[in-house]
């Protein structure tokens, strides 16, 4: 007698291998479809499902790397990591960290395999953005605000890159097609308000504030680890942090920073 | 389980993204909406405020496509526990799933695979509709699923499998009345005698859809309007249950609202124009909306 378990194990390694071997220990013909083209549906369904999901959530690293390429990568990746989660919004998660794992070029890494996975690294950050619990509908912090108050929002990420990832991202949803960018470090702050995602460019020198932030250190901690690390009098950062038009108003603005109490 | 029939909602409609512009700036006069629940049990961004507004204004279903009510791995309790959650915060008429399994070992394939309908399978699928029921605390709605294959040894046809599976745990029943019709066609049965088997009286809710014929066989797409033989099953199937909440389910090629809000009005009068397939057998099988969201076009860059 065949148990449950077992033809639930059989069939589901059908679907992840494409093997239809034993097909006919489990299932019988019906009078339209044979054991094995009736599982073939399910087979090609999985895979097709999981492909095109993928597809969104890394439209521009299929663009980059042309749909049947990125679709052998999806397969590669769902044979050796197969989505465990209840929802499709995790199929993505960890995707770069495995592009990076398993890359080709290990002896000799060739430049284009780093775009895939830094490109790999912004898509899937915008995509938790998208839909993580953000701040709409609540208090942000205005010019007003003490430092000691300033918080970073729950929507914010910041990312360091070696390629402009989010320029050649927003050209690709331009529809512009553009080129595979020569590698230039890049840093960006992504922030949601109003539901919109914006992505903003950063000096490396803005960067190493908004992470020295982002690691819960106050404003005045910050200035110290710029001014120690870049070598600026800290009475300067202070100055272009404070200054009107300053790094201070510009992100109380782009809504960085909420204002928090006790 | 005490036995709350949900009451009947009319003609109701997918919560689906394309449609969520549409659906805040017009508040269109459909009568009610299914929302798939994994795609708003973890969100907190913008689905989930489109599902938080659609509340207040319009009775919502919850419909489930990831509890793999069937599958021999232990019930995914953290799941179970955010879906209560989800519903104590939407309050949703009633909470669905499908008779199926979706993995094992921890996997989820994200389809609806089906079940070997045997004594086994129904005292184990049983004993975890009484489970999940105990922690939503209401009853669980069970679809019909389409099917493509037939296990060799299922020895119960799926009507008694889930009138039996009613009468024990007290679940309620979602009749599809496409997937009667794929399943029934690929299987070489008569989804009429599959009616006639069907405990009615349990069905609290009805879905239609359409889907792709390829000659030999049926794919159920959910990409087209729903065709005339389905019509006409829905038409008998709904003199059976009476008056019952009816969805049509819409997941690929969607059309613009009011294109769908008119394909479901169709129950109404059972109106139907079929057309032929273009491309045979190119069929995915697509039973729910997998939403992805539209994360492209929520972004911007700004300038440094
Ligand atoms: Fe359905």
């Amino acid at each position: 007698m065949t148990g449950l378990r077992d033809i639930q194990m059989w069939m589901q390694d059908a679907l992840r291998f494409l093997a239809d071997a034993e097909s006919g220990r489990f299932l019988a013909a019906t009078a339209r479809l044979s054991a094995s083209a009736g599982l073939a549906i399910y087979q090609r369904s999985y895979f097709q499902r999981i492909v095109s999901c993928m597809r969104e959530q890394f439209p521009a690293l299929c663009h980059a790397l042309g749909p049947s390429l990125f679709d052998d990568f999806v397969a590669e990746y769902i044979r050796d990591m197969p989505p465990e989660s209840h929802t499709l919004y995790d199929l993505g998660r960890r995707f770069a960290g495995y592009l990076d794992q398993t890359r080709p070029d290990k002896d000799a890494p060739e430049v284009w395999i780093d775009f895939m996975i830094d490109l790999a690294h912004y898509e899937r950050q915008l995509f938790v953005l998208f839909d993580a619990p953000g701040q709409e509908g609540q208090r942000f912090a205005t010019a007003d605000t003490p430092d000691s108050a300033l918080r970073l929002q729950a929507c914010f990420a910041l990312g360091a890159y070696r390629f402009p990832v989010a320029e050649y991202y927003h050209a690709v949803r331009a529809k512009s097609a553009p080129a595979l960018p020569p590698a230039t470090p890049s840093h960006v702050a992504m922030v949601r308000t109003a539901f919109l995602t914006h992505t903003m460019p950063l000096t490396e020198t803005h960067y190493l504030f908004l992470s020295t932030l982002r690691d819960g250190h106050d404003a005045d901690h910050a200035i110290a680890t710029v001014a120690r690390d870049v070598g600026i009098p800290p009475n300067d950062v202070r100055r272009s942090w404070h200054s009107p038009g300053g790094m201070r108003q510009r992100w109380i603005d782009a809504g960085f920073f909420i204002e928090h109490h006790g | 389980m005490r036995l709350t029939r949900p009451k009947p909602l009319g003609l109701g409609l997918g919560l689906r993204n394309v449609h969520f512009g549409h659906i805040l700036s017009e508040w269109p006069a459909v009568d009610w909406f299914e929302a798939i629940s994994e795609n708003f049990m973890d969100s907190g961004g913008y689905p989930r405020h489109v599902l938080n507004r659609v509340a207040e204004r319009y009775p919502i279903m919850l419909h489930g496509v990831s509890m793999s009510i069937g599958s021999t791995d232990p019930l995914n309790l953290p799941y179970l526990r955010q879906l209560k959650r989800l519903a104590d915060e939407i309050k949703p008429a009633g909470i669905s799933d499908h008779l199926c399994w979706t993995g094992v070992l921890g996997l989820n394939s994200h389809d609806l695979l089906p079940l070997p309908l045997t004594e086994e399978s129904l005292a184990h699928v049983t004993r975890r509709v009484r489970q999940v029921q105990d922690i939503l605390e209401r009853p669980l709605i069970l679809e019909n699923p389409s099917a493509y294959v037939h296990f060799a040894h299922s020895t119960i046809a799926e009507p008694d499998f889930l009138r039996r599976l009613s009468d024990e745990t007290g679940c309620l029943l979602l009749l599809d009345v496409n997937n009667v019709y794929v399943t029934c066609f690929n299987m070489g049965t008569d989804p009429l005698a599959y009616l006639d088997a069907f405990p009615c009286e349990r069905v609290v809710q009805m879905h239609i859809a359409g889907h792709q014929h390829c000659g030999t066989h049926i794919v159920d797409t959910h990409d087209r309007p729903v065709r005339a033989d389905v019509w006409e099953l829905y038409r008998i199937a709904r003199a059976r249950t009476g008056d019952v909440s009816t969805l049509l389910e819409w997941d690929g090629n969607i059309p613009p609202f009011a294109e769908c809000h008119a394909e479901v009005r169709k129950a109404n009068q059972a109106i139907v124009a079929d057309r032929p397939d273009p491309a045979p057998d190119s069929g995915v099988s697509n039973p729910v909306d997998f939403m992805v969201p539209q994360v492209m076009d929520s972004t911007v860059l700004a300038n440094a």
